[in-house]
């Protein structure tokens, strides 16, 4: 069994032993209001003089009708409890496993939604417990009660009823897991296939329209949907034959009961009024264990869903540890950043990202970062955020070998996309240092230019970030995430493409304000062209894991031919 | 949210309702007999008669079992042909309406919504038909049979019977009533409990970048716990709704059990219709129990039903342009914009106020405006993705109410900031115009859009799958793919939406060289911020607030325009003097 599960039942092992003993109870209790009611109207029919012989019985009745409907609401109850508190324990235990891959989230997985994907994993897992196996272990535990209780009647019939229930209990449900499993997988291999392909002509569909192929894609896909009805329509028909085989088997066991306690009269066994009672009792338990096979069949269901939560558990990540001694690389104040012959190489792969790059920045200097995708400046962002360490070289923060520890304290990071959660304004602000004043969070506010806003909304910072009626503007949630850094009020500050997706004049705007805001700070801009840039200290052009280009602004224009075309484009000119 | 009620009604309904119900009343009839004989046979040997006299009796309940089984099988599978017959029609009308209200509507409508509406939607609207229908009928006649039968039989069991039912049903709706005002009380935070978590895994990246990701494990099972016991609090309360309907319904049977058992001491009543009431009791409220157990996939179903319905509906009233006579676009062509205008849904300034252009020939013309000002709407309409609210547009000798038309929108390359990449090799993905074209001519475009030096170093060479699932491709490299479609298809007119904004600057100059070349002797529409566009159009429109406020080349519009040096001194990002 899965490390998803095994531990969890384990955990909960009390609880789920209640729900399924209150299960057992609620299906007893209607199995004995029919009992009852069956030997109470064939009691009565004997016409006793005295009303009191049935009056034990008349009380039991009502009683057990009401036990029967309390059981099967806390039985429910337990039992939704019981998963929740799993999925308490789950989710803490995803958000671990997750939590040292964070960083690398981007560059692994091309698919964004994986996060919710995983987590709808988790969800998932609670009809595990609560359709599969509480269902499949209640009605074994019915069938061995019921066999037992028949047992101390009569043992032969025991046994032949067991068998007769046993293909309810054992051998339909096998069948059916072996033959629905196959049909379950081609079903769900042909509804991603008509989900890719209603993807492909949704996102392309100017493309489909220009290229005037559209009823060719209908046709297709018309195919396509026409195999996954076929199979839909064949696990549709083994279900109903399915549910005959188990319908004539309740038959065959209700026309055996009644035959055997009509012998057992006959012999002398067994009162007459049992009978009615047996037989109606019979109904009730058989309705209790034909749902086996439907629960069992829903195995292979959780299997995508186990196996993706194994995978990312198991992922691998890029280490981040081999600590070198910290001491002897300390120098004095007055460079923030060093990269001495720094090298980088992903495990996977031959070649360097990162290629013997070394390079300084004084404390308040000001450094853009510009190159073309894939030349490495990602991975320089990671091994500046100690996500990566370097294979070769060193990196030092302040004097120290860079680290995750330094984030917050001497390095913070705006990103293209800032996650901004759901809640108030301010919360977001403060998530960056919690312990931050009233008067630092409105300070910020002032930094980052958000004051006039937040005036200009009702609640003002108590504003939630996903309020009806008003929406933040890509260049407003980039400045709310802005203060956020700023709070942490470290010495050096990363902005990694902030500006990307803003129209030309937000663009400006916000860098206007990043600037202003970190005149004191040191500043790495990743950026993507060259509005801004005349404001740095330096500029980098990165090439194939190194510095192709390197100066300031006039001397680059000087010096490079390259850079003088590209500031010329950028300007228009 | 809207949803359909009542019994829906499509191609074949009515017949099968009408089916339904007559298996249905024969069902009721052999669910009745199978309990006659049940009943019979256990009475006889309760009153001394032999096992080996009653094996008539025990077939025929028999007989009768198995044929209420089978004639519910029967419903259902009529149910399921018409559900499938249903569904795969709406899936059809709903595809094919994708595509004639076009891209702009998928913007607007999200395109994750319209493919899981088109998936998941019609799934559920099978189920619901499938299920719900059957049911529905089912729960007014069985229980309406089986109360008659027994008010045969005996009227105050009968009686006892009818009378459960609107009990509870007042009972469901006071307590359904209850659970919604729990349920609305608590909406906000249990809202916010439910969606911390996966909000939480979102920004993770965002918490590690903070120094606070370590901090936050604590926060995860705090707050799950918060949510654990909020649902609790709301189930308590809605699970009360189904023990009502358990407790009302075994209620009903014991009193019948009882009282039958007083009227059988009195002798007032007999063992074998006493008996036969017994076993029907629990038949007459199957169905309503299993009412109540699929409410919520009755709801999805009408819910995607009306949606679907809607975005059919919307499909058949978009007014489609006449067309008298194919345009064909050529050098000596000439189009023309009258008056066209666009509205927004929510807001009374329209995004496009009669907006008036003639263009004649070929030519690069670029659409220029601050954020909001109507380019990509205008783009939209050009592209034939988007139906003006009122205008014409005259291209050659044709007058036409949109381009919303298969003879301009395959003479049409659009190639959006981000070109869809189809999840299939880059041959196949160059070629998506010209399935037919030869590998000599997708390698030919292949080095004109300067896509060569990549392909080199790919395993695969052309064959190499791309997109989804694929080789990931930088922007610049999604933008020559999209070039290569739209050169080896010759298409007269190239349309692009800031094709290279999002670029860096290195990629972008080389990016613009190639497309500069593809530009040559076509029509190009091309909407843009970045200004070093500017010098390369042969004419450019300044749209602002929906309006045109002026046109002219470059060099015209800086001399004379003040709105226009404003822009560009906006979209040099430096804010300074020009």
């Amino acid at each position: 069994m899965n490390t998803w599960i095994r531990p969890y039942v384990k955990e909960h092992k009390g609880r789920m032993l209640l729900t399924v003993l209150l299960g057992v109870l609620g299906i007893g209790s209607s199995a004995m209001l029919l009992f009852l009611s069956g030997y109470l109207i064939s009691r009565s029919a004997l016409r006793p003089e005295n009303i009191m012989i049935v009056y034990v019985p008349i009380v039991a009745v009502r009683a057990f009708s009401i036990s029967q409907a309390v059981m099967r609401y806390l039985e429910r109850l337990v039992g939704h409890d019981v998963i929740l508190r799993v999925l308490e324990k789950m989710r803490t235990r995803l958000y671990g496993v997750l939590r040292p891959q964070a960083i690398f989230f981007q560059s692994r997985y091309k698919t964004g939604d994986l996060l919710s994907v995983l987590s709808e994993d988790i969800e998932h897992l609670q009809d595990f417990y609560l359709r599969t196996v509480f269902p499949s272990v209640l009605s074994l535990f019915i069938y061995g009660v019921f066999i037992g209780v028949l047992g101390l009647f009569d043992w032969v019939f025991a046994v032949l009823m067991a068998l007769v229930l046993a293909v309810i209990v054992f051998f339909i449900p096998f069948i059916s897991l072996k033959v629905t499993r196959r049909k379950f997988i081609a079903l769900k291999k042909g509804r991603k296939k008509l989900y890719e392909q209603l993807t492909d002509a949704v996102f392309g569909l100017s493309d489909w329209i220009a290229s005037g192929r559209v009823a060719s894609f209908l046709t297709n896909y018309k195919n396509d949907e026409h195999d996954l009805l076929e199979t839909e329509k064949k696990l549709k028909r083994w279900q109903h034959i399915r549910s005959g085989m188990i319908q004539f088997c309740i038959g065959i066991a209700v026309m055996i009961m009644i035959s055997w306690t009509g012998n057992q009269v006959n012999a002398g066994q067994l009162e007459p009024t049992l009978i009615a009672a047996f037989t109606l009792m019979m109904l009730a338990i058989t309705d209790a264990l034909s749902p086996t096979s439907e629960a069992v069949e829903r195995l292979p269901a959780y299997e995508d869903s186990l196996r993706r939560l194994t995978e990312i558990e198991n992922a691998e990540i890029p280490a981040e540890a081999r600590f070198k001694n910290v001491q002897d690389l300390r120098q004095d104040g007055g460079v923030a950043i060093e990269l001495r012959n720094v090298s980088y190489r992903y495990p996977e792969s031959s070649e360097n990202v990162i290629h013997n790059l070394s390079l300084t920045v004084d404390a308040g200097k000001k450094i853009a970062v510009l190159g073309r995708s894939g030349t490495g400046k990602s991975t320089l962002l990671k091994l500046l955020t100690g996500a990566l360490q370097p294979t070769t070289g060193n990196v030092l923060i302040a004097g120290e070998q860079a680290n995750q520890n330094l984030l917050a304290t001497s390095i913070s990071i705006l990103n293209q996309k800032s996650h901004l959660f759901n809640t108030t304004v301010e919360n977001n602000i403060r998530i960056g240092r919690p312990e931050a004043t009233d008067t630092e969070v409105a300070s910020v506010v002032g930094q980052a230019q958000l004051t006039k806003l937040v005036a200009s909304i009702p609640l003002g910072l108590q504003t939630p970030m996903e309020e009806m009626g008003h929406r933040f503007s890509g260049g407003e949630r980039q400045r709310i995430a802005f203060a956020r850094v700023l709070l942490q009020q470290t010495p050096i500050i990363i902005f990694d493409e902030p500006t990307i997706g803003l129209d030309p004049k937000t663009e400006n705007d916000l860098l206007q304000t990043m600037f202003t805001a970190s005149k004191e700070k040191t500043v790495i801009w990743v950026t993507h062209h060259l509005a801004g840039v005349e404001q740095m200290d330096e500029i980098i052009f990165l090439e194939d894991g190194n510095i192709a280009l390197q100066g300031n602004h006039e001397e680059l224009l000087a010096t490079s031919s390259k850079y003088r075309a590209l500031y010329e484009m950028d300007r228009g000119e | 949210m809207e949803r359909k009620k009542g019994l829906p009604s499509y191609p074949g309904s009515r017949s099968l309702y009408v089916l339904l119900t007559i298996f249905i009343v024969i069902e009721a009839s052999a669910i009745i007999l199978q309990a006659i004989f049940l009943a019979r046979s256990v009475t006889f040997l309760f009153q001394g008669s032999a096992v080996s006299a009653i094996v008539q009796e025990l077939l025929l309940f028999m007989l009768f079992f198995v044929m209420r089984h089978v004639l519910s099988h029967v419903q259902q599978l009529l149910a399921e042909r018409f559900a499938v017959r249903t569904t795969k029609a709406l899936r059809e009308q709903l595809t094919s309406a994708y595509f004639k209200l076009g891209p702009r509507f998928a913007q607007v409508n999200g395109t994750g919504r319209l493919v899981t509406l088109a998936i998941e939607g019609i799934d559920q609207i099978k189920t619901y038909l499938e299920i719900t229908i059957p049911r529905m009928i089912r729960t007014f006649i069985i229980p309406a049979v089986l109360a008659i039968y027994i008010f045969t039989l005996d009227k105050t069991s009968s009686v006892i019977l009818i009378a459960t039912v609107p009990i509870i049903i007042i009972f469901m709706i006071l307590l359904g009533m209850a659970a919604q005002k729990t349920a609305d009380a608590q909406y906000k935070t249990y809202r916010v409990l439910s969606n911390h978590f996966i909000d939480t895994l979102k920004g993770l990246e965002t918490l590690t970048y903070l120094g606070k990701s370590e901090e936050h494990e604590g926060k995860i099972a705090s707050v799950s716990k918060r949510y654990r016991k909020a649902t609790m609090k709301t189930l308590r309360i809605a699970f009360l709704s189904s023990f009502a309907l358990d407790f009302f319904t075994s209620l009903s049977i014991a009193f019948v059990a009882v009282s039958l058992g007083f009227r059988l001491i009195e002798g007032a009543a007999m063992l074998l219709p006493a008996l036969t009431i017994l076993v029907l009791a629990p038949e007459y409220f199957l169905p309503i129990r299993q009412v109540g157990t699929d409410y919520h996939a009755t709801l999805d179903g009408q819910i995607a039903l009306e949606q679907v319905e809607a975005i059919i509906q919307e499909q058949e009233f978009t007014e489609k342009p006449v067309i008298q006579s194919a345009i064909e676009w050529g050098p000596t062509s000439k189009i023309v914009f009258h008056e066209l205008t666009v509205n927004k849904d929510d807001e009374n300034e329209p995004i496009l106020n009669s907006l008036h252009f003639s263009w004649e020939g070929n030519g690069i013309i670029g659409i220029v405006g601050e954020s909001g000002a109507g380019k990509s709407t205008f783009i939209d309409i050009i592209a034939g993705f988007l139906q003006p609210a009122s205008g014409t547009i005259e291209v050659n000798e044709e007058q036409t109410t949109s381009l919303m038309r298969p003879d301009w929108t395959t003479q049409i390359a659009y190639i959006p900031q981000h070109p869809y990449i189809f999840p299939t090799s880059i041959k196949e993905n160059i070629r998506f115009y010209e399935p037919t074209a030869t590998e000599e001519e997708v390698k030919r475009v292949i080095e004109e859009v300067g896509l060569d030096s990549l392909i080199s170093q790919l395993p695969n060479k052309l064959d190499e799958q791309i997109g989804e699932g694929g080789r990931p491709l930088s922007g610049g490299q999604e933008q020559r793919i999209a070039m290569a479609r739209a050169l080896l298809s010759k298409r007269p007119i190239i349309i692009l939406d800031e094709p290279t904004a999002h670029l860096d600057i290195e990629t972008e100059y080389k990016l613009k060289q190639s497309m500069l070349r593809l530009f040559e002797g076509k029509l190009v529409f091309l909407a843009t911020h970045r200004i070093h566009w500017m010098k390369e159009m042969d004419h450019l429109i300044v749209l602002k607030n929906g309006h045109l406020v002026a046109n002219g080349t470059h060099k015209e519009l800086l001399n004379r325009e003040h709105s226009y040096k404003e822009l560009i001194r906006h979209n040099t990002g430096r804010g300074g003097a020009l």
